[in-house]
């Protein structure tokens, strides 16, 4: 028997004749924590998706514990022992989180009926196994369940199948801190096992918390394949990238908190948010510091008019203003870039342009059509400025990498002259350069005389990049700091 | 990725490919049969405008990502109170008003139940179709009502300008305003929006239930227009009309490329599928088939066609 629980070997792969992946040699060690590294487009999700079986091989072969395997479709791959958890989330909302769990086998069953009390038990084992057990019922609707935990039930999900070989994709995005930790304690407990788990992660310095040794893969190309301890986040950060990255320090000089504030919130209260205080002034960014489930993505959400309020004010440069629908907020000079940029930011099958002028297609109109040259004049300007990488403002959304698709919602926003901009998470599960870029955008923006709103789940963003900072606990704001502050002192405060 | 465009183009542009197709086979297998001749075309296009004008209706509503059931008991309410109107004032603008103010009302009721309740459309525009055809069957004691107004008539459906009927006119209007609207205008791109990605177009500061509210009226009020030339072509009103032409019309909406799923709509490609349902009805019946036979086809060729326009690529 091989020592390697998955060998994959001078793999290539084309579209319409574009060599994506060359000759790439992949293999992770039974019982290893392997990360998968690279920047978007580097070719990560492609060779991902071959060994999961989502694509055909152009050549190459993929062994298992030395037994070469032909697979063509994501369930051969299951039973070939390989197992995805997916970014995307692929729960079905309105079941149960057993329901879910158990969705594709059913493995347990009673004659022709599914046995939902063994179920239920298994279930349960999983979830106990996973160390979440005290937190989720099996009896949970997944619509109801805060993304962190769909996140958990999708691995417990992937699980269920017995796998030798789980990927991770993104796993500890939208999870807490303590949540991330039994995560680590779960895939520490799998190794032990002698699973083998291939992880992906924006997240480098998880890398090298939770994993043994890492590939890098580079514009289709393997870079190295090393244990995590021979190597550093610095070395890997540069090789990432090719040796183009430059440390990033961003010297922001501080806007003053001084006369009428460009924002300001007094007592807001909803179902999810209470007493909340908050003041932005003209060229300021404000970061929320607060885990998931904090309320941070409510507070946002509320003034933007999605959310409804239930007392309190909201005053744009000491007016106060009625924030009832998103569209009022907009007129008020508010824009939000939401959590989720494919179901809340984008149509994924409209143009770049189309996108981009959403929210302000009643200002084109010429006559009674859409004044085409100037949506085209609009989108150019906006593709060119932020560094979109796109064939053109036609572009379909969909096929775009998610950086450059945020960098489209982001454009939404500005294309609207908005004073305020909210932001959710705009760099979650973008690759490292174009979060740079995106945050270079936020800077300029403010800069502009124009306030920010910033959530981010890292707080190292939040800790290096903005003004002053609230920190955020069970929809209260509990703590204001405007000194310098480091992302293990937010860490902590936020707990 | 190139793979891909080329695919959402050949899906574009297949209803093109299919309606050339169906006229050459046409023209092959009729050529003795008279399905060329100028008087056959515009028999056609007589045959065809309604459908048109409902298609180019539905697919606003489509691609909002809604349905309508109700339409077609919205054409015969529509003829019923347009021939009564004339008939007691012989008015033919109050004819005309009256007709679509009952299907503007029928989609302020869909609308407010769709956008405001929150109830599918699916489902209020079934109960509605029920309700409307119920009275429309009611209020004209299932008799025919016969229409003898020339000018009405010549004008709502029976009339030629030229060789060109009255009718192929209504069609090219409501087709090219409705391509205009779809396209053009900031309200057109918001239905799509709406259609496309309903949480986005909110999150845009997009009036969604507006819009929903928006379709719904469009296609009933259209639908109220084809009862009134349903009613000038065949110098009455019935309660039969309009509802057996429901699937005809959706059917052409989807072969036109807009998508049921929301966000995608050619009213252009609804009207090409409208013709192609006009067509196929009337080679069939120049092929000698019998009624049982041309249900069988139709059905057939309705299936393949949309086959071939929802053709999806695997992975």
């Amino acid at each position: 028997m091989s020592e390697y629980s998955i060998n994959a070997s001078a793999i290539n792969i084309s579209f319409d004749g574009v060599h994506i992946l060359h000759d790439v040699d992949f293999k992770v060690k039974a019982g290893e924590v392997h990360a998968l590294v690279g920047t978007n487009g580097a070719g990560k999700s492609t060779l991902v998706k071959i060994i999961n079986g989502v694509y055909k091989k152009d050549s190459g072969t993929i062994s298992i514990f030395g037994k070469d395997l032909e697979y063509n479709t994501p369930e051969e791959a299951l039973k070939a022992g390989i197992a995805m958890v997916f970014q995307d989330l692929s729960l079905i909302p309105s079941l149960t989180v057993a329901q879910n769990i158990f969705l594709q086998t059913h493995p347990y069953r009673k004659g022709l009926l599914i046995d939902d009390r063994k179920a239920g038990e298994n279930a349960k084992e999983l979830l106990s196994m996973i160390g979440v057990d005290t937190e989720i019922s099996i009896n949970d609707k997944v619509e109801d369940l805060s993304v962190g935990k769909q996140q958990i039930i999708e691995i417990a999900k992937a699980l269920s199948h017995n796998p030798k070989v789980l990927i991770l994709d993104e796993p500890t995005a939208s999870l807490s801190s303590a949540e991330i930790e039994s995560l680590f304690t779960v895939i520490e407990t799998l190794k032990k096992k002698g699973i083998s788990i291939i992880y992906i992660t924006h997240y480098l310095q998880d890398i090298f918390k939770i994993c043994d040794s890492l590939t890098l893969i580079r514009d289709g190309k393997i870079i190295f394949r090393e244990d995590t301890i021979d190597i550093n986040l610095k070395y890997l950060v540069d090789a990432m990238a090719g040796g183009e990255s430059e440390s990033i320090s961003w010297n922001r000089k501080k806007a003053m908190r001084s006369g009428t504030p460009l924002l300001e919130l007094k007592d807001l209260n909803t179902e999810k948010i209470k007493n909340i205080d908050l003041k932005i002034y003209p060229g300021e960014i404000v970061g929320i510091a607060g885990l998931l489930g904090s309320g941070r993505s409510e507070l946002l959400e509320t003034l933007f008019g999605i959310e409804k309020l239930r007392t309190g004010k909201i005053l744009v440069n000491g007016k106060a203003v009625d924030i009832s629908s998103s569209s009022k907020a907009i007129d008020e000079g508010i824009t939000l870039v939401p959590e989720n940029r494919r179901e809340q930011g984008l149509v994924l099958d409209f143009a770049v342009e189309d996108n981009i002028v959403m929210s302000i297609i009643n200002r084109l109109k010429k006559f009674i059509v859409v004044d085409r040259e100037k949506t085209g004049k609009i989108a150019n300007h906006y593709i060119q400025s932020l560094n979109v990488k796109t064939q053109g403002p036609g572009q379909v959304v969909r096929y775009l990498s998610g950086g450059n698709q945020q960098k489209i919602v982001v454009a939404k926003c500005l294309a609207s002259d908005s004073k305020i901009l909210l932001l959710d998470d705009p760099t979650f599960g973008v690759d490292i350069h174009a979060k740079h870029e995106i945050m270079k955008i936020i800077m300029d923006y403010a800069s502009k005389g124009n306030g920010v709103l910033f959530i981010s789940s890292e707080f190292k963003e939040i800790a290096g990049f903005c003004d002053s900072i609230y920190i955020m606990k069970k929809g209260r704001l509990t703590e204001f700091l405007s000194e310098d502050v480091s992302e293990d002192d937010l860490l902590l405060k936020v707990q | 990725m190139t793979n891909r465009l080329k695919e959402i183009k050949w899906r574009e542009h297949v209803i093109y490919f299919i309606f050339t197709g169906i006229i050459l086979l046409f023209s092959v297998l009729l050529f003795d049969r008279g399905f060329l001749t100028g008087s056959n075309l515009m028999n056609i296009a007589r045959q065809t405008a309604m459908i048109s004008i409902m298609a180019v209706g539905m697919t606003f509503v489509l691609a909002a990502e809604e349905i309508d059931l109700s339409f077609g008991s919205v054409v015969a309410l529509a003829a019923i109170i347009t021939a009564q109107v004339l008939r007691a004032t012989g008015s033919i603008i109050l004819a005309i008003l009256a007709g679509l103010l009952v299907g503007a009302i029928i989609g302020i009721i869909n609308g407010l139940f769709v956008a405001k309740v929150g109830i599918p459309s699916f489902l209020v525009t079934l109960g509605m179709s029920g309700i409307i055809l119920g009275t429309a069957r009611w209020v004209s004691h299932l008799q025919s009502i016969p229409i003898n107004n020339d000018t009405f008539t010549f004008i709502f459906g029976s009339g030629d300008i030229g060789p060109v009927p009255v009718l192929f006119i209504w069609m090219i209007l409501a087709g090219s305003l409705g391509h205009l609207v779809l396209k053009k205008t900031p309200f057109g791109r918001k239905v799509l929006a709406t259609g496309g990605n309903k949480i986005s177009a909110l999150y845009s500061g997009i009036k969604v239930s507006r819009m929903k509210m928006s379709v719904m009226v469009i296609n009933s009020v259209l639908a109220a227009f084809a009862g009134i030339l349903y009613t000038g072509r065949l110098h009455g009103a019935r309660y039969t009309l309009g509802t057996n032409e429901v699937m005809i019309v959706i059917a052409a909406v989807i072969i036109g490329g807009t998508s049921m799923f929301g966000g995608k709509g050619s009213v252009i490609g609804s009207v090409i599928g409208a013709l192609i349902m006009g067509i196929l009805n009337n080679g069939l019946i120049l092929l000698g088939l019998s009624v049982d036979q041309q249900m069988i086809f139709r059905g057939l060729i309705i299936i393949i066609a949309v086959s071939l326009t929802m053709r999806e690529k695997k992975g």
